[in-house]
């Protein structure tokens, strides 16, 4: 309809100037030479999620209310919020934009509050795409392992888990003490897992109890064994009693197996291996704990929270130290030697490298040592078919290794070392095993560096950052801290530390979120378009009319999240 | 009901009679006593009407336009200056198509100040399409508000009712004032065609480009042609009612006439005397006077001055670098004519200078007199 | 919905404003505020220009065009005569620009208002009289280049202070309001329309081509202008009690504001700092006078 009005003779027109009908005939869209185009871009936080989350996404669905939905929308991409949302170091916050305003948004505990809803959980549904019959194996229960189980048991492979240990989780159940992350937790995500159909095959070492040969009936195997050697000390005396490996130390405090510590205990390393060992010996009755670091607190890879956890419990920090020599008497642990360092050029890992400083050596009284200075993988069950490099089973961004049908991930593979990273590198496994099988071309996937979507949203991929958002939206508004235990009570324990978020924290939170670089419907552009031309889609985000819309910017200009975006007109005529 | 009452007055009860609903007004010698008398009616209820005391006459007719447009009768009156500064807002109101009464009391234009009689002030007002009745008795004005209402809104055109400052405005006469119930089953309530309504909303008097504009003014034009047989009709309906029957001009003793006098306004009851006066003496003089100058009657005009061999014009008024306007639109209507008389104009009466039976003579005398007018135009009774 | 503001729309896209205009942004908000009950008288303005020529309209409410100077007196009688014919809920309200009534409008405005005529009267204050190409008016503030205040020759009177005139007049209801806060402006002009007698509301409506500012900066320039208090946004009723009504989070250089209009491109620091003086002691009498009416005025 053009609402153009013609008189054909005088008498067709009225007695006076007076409007017949609206201005809708004029199609002012033809003065503009730039248009706004929705287009979200891409939030630091989705950017830098290890896991693949949408975390913009479900923070909007948790400020409209919708927790189910939300919930939902992260277990399309990961089936352990519950492990994720209490520790994840959580790289989002670090680039939240929200903490130049107040304190970065608490996706963390939010993830937690939407994992632990009283609710019972529904799985977004999902078309399957399995071949008949297509079987895969996967070598590892850990997190990379489970996670590639769980997409492709979503998709309808049927898929079945071989897991060394007699208990299955990997390090989320190793490595991980209860007091961050309870059983019962952790029981309860895998259990939703195998509900899927999976199976779970434990006591199975591969290399040991089983090879290649016995996995003949399978169309692909994911290697994601882990990395659960501990990295030798290499000074005299490392053999002594009284020196417990980091790894092997958490693993006996996990299983329930007696762990014995001494009174006074020195943890060596800054990871979150040492941490947790030293929490660990808190609570199994060591009077003195100490961690020594070889560089500065700055450049200690375990998560801040957990650090700043550790030392509100009694335990001290010591940087810029390294053990020479592990004094014994008897065979038995007496004390350390160690030696003060100091920070020079930074090394291939970008920190600075830590060098000796002659003559400052020093010692002090020890009854135990926890080295915890990284881990490694146990390769040595690979032939020459499946290449290696640096210690690591070498893959390319599909998680595909140099033999066909073989996929690899999780700590194995890139030596990430955060649960987080591994339930990202599994899925990827997953989807490109599912091409694979379905004999489609495997491309399209992101670098290893970047996350991997199962559920993947059309987005530019310039990152917001806080410069672009418009601040005259926001007001300060200061993060919601998580509520905890008090230090002296909880290192009587392994139960929780962490208390978790109550919904009012989580709509708090989910309300400061800027929602970076993703529209959320705020009606801002609706409200301020001079022409009228922006159209509400009743919950179903806008739409510009272009018959009419001037391309003034001011919609692009005041979204408050830069998810409005002017381009040239020329490109849109044909 | 018979009352001597003053002009002004006489306009007071036909809006009253009328029953206008919204009146503005701005006070100006010597109009003043009719927005008075309105003023009382509305402030005792005698009429129901809001009256909003504008601070100027271009806010008076800007007041009334809205209210006219708004659907109500709305009337207002003004003179002189008060006219001159509603200028624009003239053509706004007619260019509407707004059905607006004005009573307009002819006063001088300054400087100097001068408050009495002359038609400059409502002639100068000609062009913006406001039909213009010239009144000879305070009779007339009372009956023209009311006949003006029911032209206007039948036309829909404003229409000026103009009536000779003091000699009309201030002086008393006799004035038959008809009953209410008569009134309204003459004049029934206005019902407007195009009105400010919610539940219909339009805009109104928007831009009008050169591709609609002439069409617009042709209607206009229309209803000014229109206005000549509506006016007769509604004065001839007016003469059954209230027995004073109406036309846009009048014919006195013109039959045989040699010489025809041409007057408006109350110069014409003068002119009466003074015909009747030469009639009785066996010269054949007639009288054409003017009641509707707007629309200009050209067919009326022409056929009453068939058979004059003279006509002489007067014109209380003057266009300076031309002359009487009178004279030049009855010229107008004569030009093509079959017959050809021979034009008198005649400027008389300016700043109120009194006209007499004796002016009236000086001019009767001259026509006669001369066979050509010996000037452009002809000033009466000015000193040496 | 985010915004506290009412859905229906009474303003149709097809007008003719110049992209990113705020007239029609102030017109918008108005007309939602109002809802269809309403009769729009506009003045001569660019609104003149922008509802649509004959025979279309930009509103679908009732509309009269009028004079440049009639303002206050077309709407008496509009006002006058819709309460003739029964229609005494309708709300009159005039748009128009700050010429006619800073200027040409003044006096009809003045009178009307001193005789409580019950109507609202809302100046779109874009600052000079854009609709004939960019001449000044007494709303032109100070040192701003206009075509008839060339750049050699600036404006060299403050701007007239047209609120302080309508709140001498003693009307019940008088305020400011500008286009970056809608919700403001709503809500004044609600509160306007439950309240008989005059009510003025003066908007600074920003316009990109007299201003030589970017289009898509309207509304930021529109909150800058009260972020800076060179438009403070207040409520004054019955001509003494005065309320601010949108507090700036923090009192933002008047620099900032001028720098993004070429129409200010010529000023030198020195007039940079008198403008700022300006607005200083402006703001600071303001918020006396908020006091004084017992206003809570926040840190």
């Amino acid at each position: 309809m053009s609402h153009q009005i013609v008189f054909k003779t005088e008498a067709d027109m009225p007695l006076l100037p007076m409007s017949l009908g609206s201005t809708l005939y004029n199609k002012t869209g033809s003065w503009r030479y730039v248009r706004p185009i929705y287009r979200n871009k891409t939030s630091p936080c989705n950017q830098v999620c290890p896991a693949g989350e949408d975390i913009v996404a479900y923070l909007g669905m948790v400020a409209e209310g919708e927790y189910e939905q939300a919930r939902q929308r992260i277990l399309e991409e990961n089936p352990f919020p519950g492990v994720c949302g209490r520790v994840c170091p959580h790289p989002c916050e670090s680039e939240c934009n929200r903490a130049q305003l107040g304190g970065a948004i608490a996706i963390h505990a939010m993830e937690r509050f939407l994992a632990d809803l009283p609710m019972e959980r529904t799985l977004p549904a999902l078309e399957p795409t399995a071949p008949a019959n297509a079987k895969v194996a996967v070598i590892g229960s850990g997190p990379a392992g489970l996670s590639c189980a769980y997409q492709m048991a979503r998709r309808g492979y049927k898929v079945t888990v071989f897991e060394a240990l007699p208990v299955v989780g990997g390090m989320m159940r190793v490595g991980i003490p209860s007091y961050r992350l309870p059983r019962k937790v952790l029981d309860a995500e895998i259990a939703s897992i195998v509900a899927l159909g999976v199976e779970i095959r434990t006591s199975m070492r591969f290399g040991n109890d089983l090879g290649f040969e016995d996995l003949h009936d399978y169309q692909a195997i994911f290697l994601a064994i882990g990395q659960h050697r501990s990295r030798k000390l290499n000074i005299p005396g490392e053999g002594a009693q009284g020196v417990l490996p980091g790894l092997e130390f958490l693993r006996q405090v996990n299983l329930g197996q007696k762990a014995h510590v001494g009174s006074t205990v020195a943890v060596i390393g800054g990871g979150n291996t040492a941490v947790d060992a030293s929490r660990a010996a808190l609570r199994l009755g060591a009077s003195k704990v100490v961690v020594l670091y070889r560089r500065s607190r700055h450049e200690m890879p375990a998560v801040a929270d957990e650090i700043e956890e550790a030392e509100q419990e009694g335990v001290r920090l010591e940087f810029l130290t390294a053990p020479v020599e592990v004094l014994t008497n008897n065979d038995r642990v007496t004390g350390l030697r160690c030696v003060r360092m100091r920070l020079g050029a930074p090394d291939e890992s970008g920190r600075r490298r830590p060098e000796v400083i002659p003559g400052s050596e020093y010692t002090i009284d020890v009854d135990t040592v926890i080295p915890a200075l990284g881990q490694e993988a146990d390769l040595s069950f690979l032939d020459e078919r499946i290449q290696t490099e640096g210690g690591l089973i070498l893959i390319t961004e599909t998680g595909a290794t140099s033999h066909q049908a073989i996929f690899a991930g999780g700590d194995a593979a890139t030596g990430f070392g955060t649960v987080a990273h591994a339930i990202g590198s599994g899925k990827r496994a997953a989807l490109a095993i599912d091409k694979y099988l379905r004999g489609q071309a495997l491309n399209g996937f992101p670098s290893l560096t970047a996350h991997v979507r199962a559920a993947p949203r059309d987005v530019d991929p310039t990152v917001v950052r806080f410069e672009d958002i418009n601040l005259a939206y926001f007001m300060e508004e200061p993060r919601t801290p998580q509520p905890q235990r008090p230090a002296t009570e909880r290192i009587r324990d392994f139960s929780e530390v962490n208390l978790g978020f109550a919904e009012g924290d989580a709509l708090r939170e989910a309300e400061r979120c800027f929602s970076c670089g993703t529209c959320n419907q705020c009606d801002t552009c609706w409200l301020y378009c001079p022409d009228v031309c922006i159209l509400r889609r009743d919950g179903d985000g806008y739409e510009v009319n272009y018959d009419y819309c001037k391309g003034c910017g001011i919609c692009a200009q005041e979204c408050p999240r830069v998810a409005i975006a002017m381009e040239e007109e020329l490109k849109w005529r044909k | 009901m018979e009352k001597v009452i003053m002009g002004n007055h006489a306009v007071s009860y036909g809006v009253q009679l009328a029953r206008a609903q919204v009146i503005a007004a701005y006070p100006i010698t010597p109009q003043t006593q009719i927005v008075e008398m309105l003023s009382e009616f509305c402030a005792d209820g005698r009429l129901d009407a809001k009256f909003i005391k504008v601070e100027s006459e271009h806010s008076v007719m800007a007041a009334v336009v809205g209210a006219s447009m708004a659907g109500a009768r709305a009337f207002t009156a003004t003179s002189s200056h008060g006219l001159g500064l509603m200028h624009e807002v003239l053509h706004w109101a007619a260019g509407g198509r707004l059905p607006i009464v004005m009573a307009n009391v002819n006063r001088t234009m300054g400087p100097g100040w001068n408050v009495w009689t002359e038609q400059t002030d409502s002639l100068a007002q000609r062009d913006t399409g406001w039909m213009q009745f010239y009144c000879e008795t305070n009779q007339e004005a009372l009956d023209t508000v009311i006949q003006g209402f029911k032209i206007a809104e039948t036309v829909l055109l404003p229409v000026m009712i103009v009536l000779d400052a003091f000699v009309l405005s201030h002086t008393m006469e006799p004035v038959d004032i008809p009953d209410q119930a008569t009134v309204d089953s003459f004049l029934p309530p206005y019902d407007p065609k195009f009105t400010l309504d919610p539940s219909d909303p339009h805009a109104f008097y928007g831009l009008v480009t050169p591709e609609h504009y002439m069409e617009l003014r042709h209607k206009m034009h229309q209803a000014m042609q229109k206005a000549v047989e509506v006016t007769r009709q509604v004065g001839a309906e007016f003469g059954e009612v209230f027995g004073r029957p109406y036309d846009v001009v009048e014919k006195y003793r013109i039959d045989g006439a040699e010489i025809v006098l041409v007057t408006s306004g109350s110069i014409t009851s003068t002119a009466r005397v003074v015909v009747d006066e030469w009639r009785a003496d066996g010269q054949k003089v007639g009288l054409l006077k003017m009641r509707m100058f707007r629309p200009f009657p050209f067919e009326a005009a022409r056929e009453a001055l068939a058979g004059a061999r003279k006509v002489a014009v007067v014109d209380r008024n003057i266009s300076q670098g031309h002359g009487g306007i009178f004279a030049a639109e009855i010229r107008s209507a004569l030009y093509g004519a079959s017959h050809q008389p021979v034009l008198f104009p005649f400027i008389i009466g300016l700043g109120g200078r009194d006209v007499t039976p004796h002016s009236i003579g000086s001019i009767l005398n001259y026509a006669q007199e001369h066979d050509v007018p010996a000037e452009e135009s002809i000033w009466m009774e000015v000193k040496e | 919905m985010s915004y506290d503001v009412p859905d229906q729309e009474l303003m149709t896209p097809g007008h003719v404003a110049c992209p990113g205009c705020g007239a029609p942004m102030a017109a918008r908000y108005a007309l939602k505020a109002l809802g269809d009950n309403t009769v729009l008288i506009i003045i001569a303005s660019c609104w003149s220009i922008i509802a649509g020529p004959f025979p279309y309209s930009a509103v679908n409410v009732p509309l009269l065009h009028s004079l440049f100077a009639t303002g206050g007196s077309v709407a008496s009688g509009v006002k006058a005569g819709l309460e003739a014919r029964g229609l005494k809920d309708t709300t009159v309200m005039t748009l128009a620009g700050d010429g006619g009534t800073f200027d040409i409008g003044i006096q009809a405005l003045s009178a009307a208002v001193e005789r409580n005529e019950d109507f609202i009267y809302m100046c779109y204050d874009n600052e000079a009289y854009m609709n004939t190409g960019i001449q000044r008016s007494s709303a032109t503030p100070w040192g701003a280049w206009t075509t008839t205040t060339p750049v050699k020759h600036p404006k060299e009177q403050p701007k007239k202070d047209m609120v302080a005139i309508m709140a001498a007049h003693r009307i019940p209801y008088t305020a400011t309001a500008t286009v970056a806060y809608p919700e403001d402006l709503i809500r004044k002009v609600k509160k306007a329309k439950s309240i008989r007698g005059s009510k003025f509301l003066h908007v600074l409506s920003p316009c990109p081509s007299g201003w030589k500012s970017e289009p898509a900066q309207s509304v930021f320039l529109s909150r800058l202008a009260v972020q800076s208090c060179i438009f403070p946004l207040y409520e004054v009723e019955h001509g003494e009690e005065y309320s601010i009504t949108v507090w700036p989070r923090k009192k933002v250089p008047v620099e900032e504001y001028l720098r993004l209009q070429g129409r200010f491109a010529h000023l030198k620091p020195q007039d940079v700092q008198y403008i700022q003086d300006n607005v200083d002691r402006e703001w600071d009498k303001l918020v006396a006078k908020a006091k004084a009416t017992g206003q809570q005025v926040p840190d």
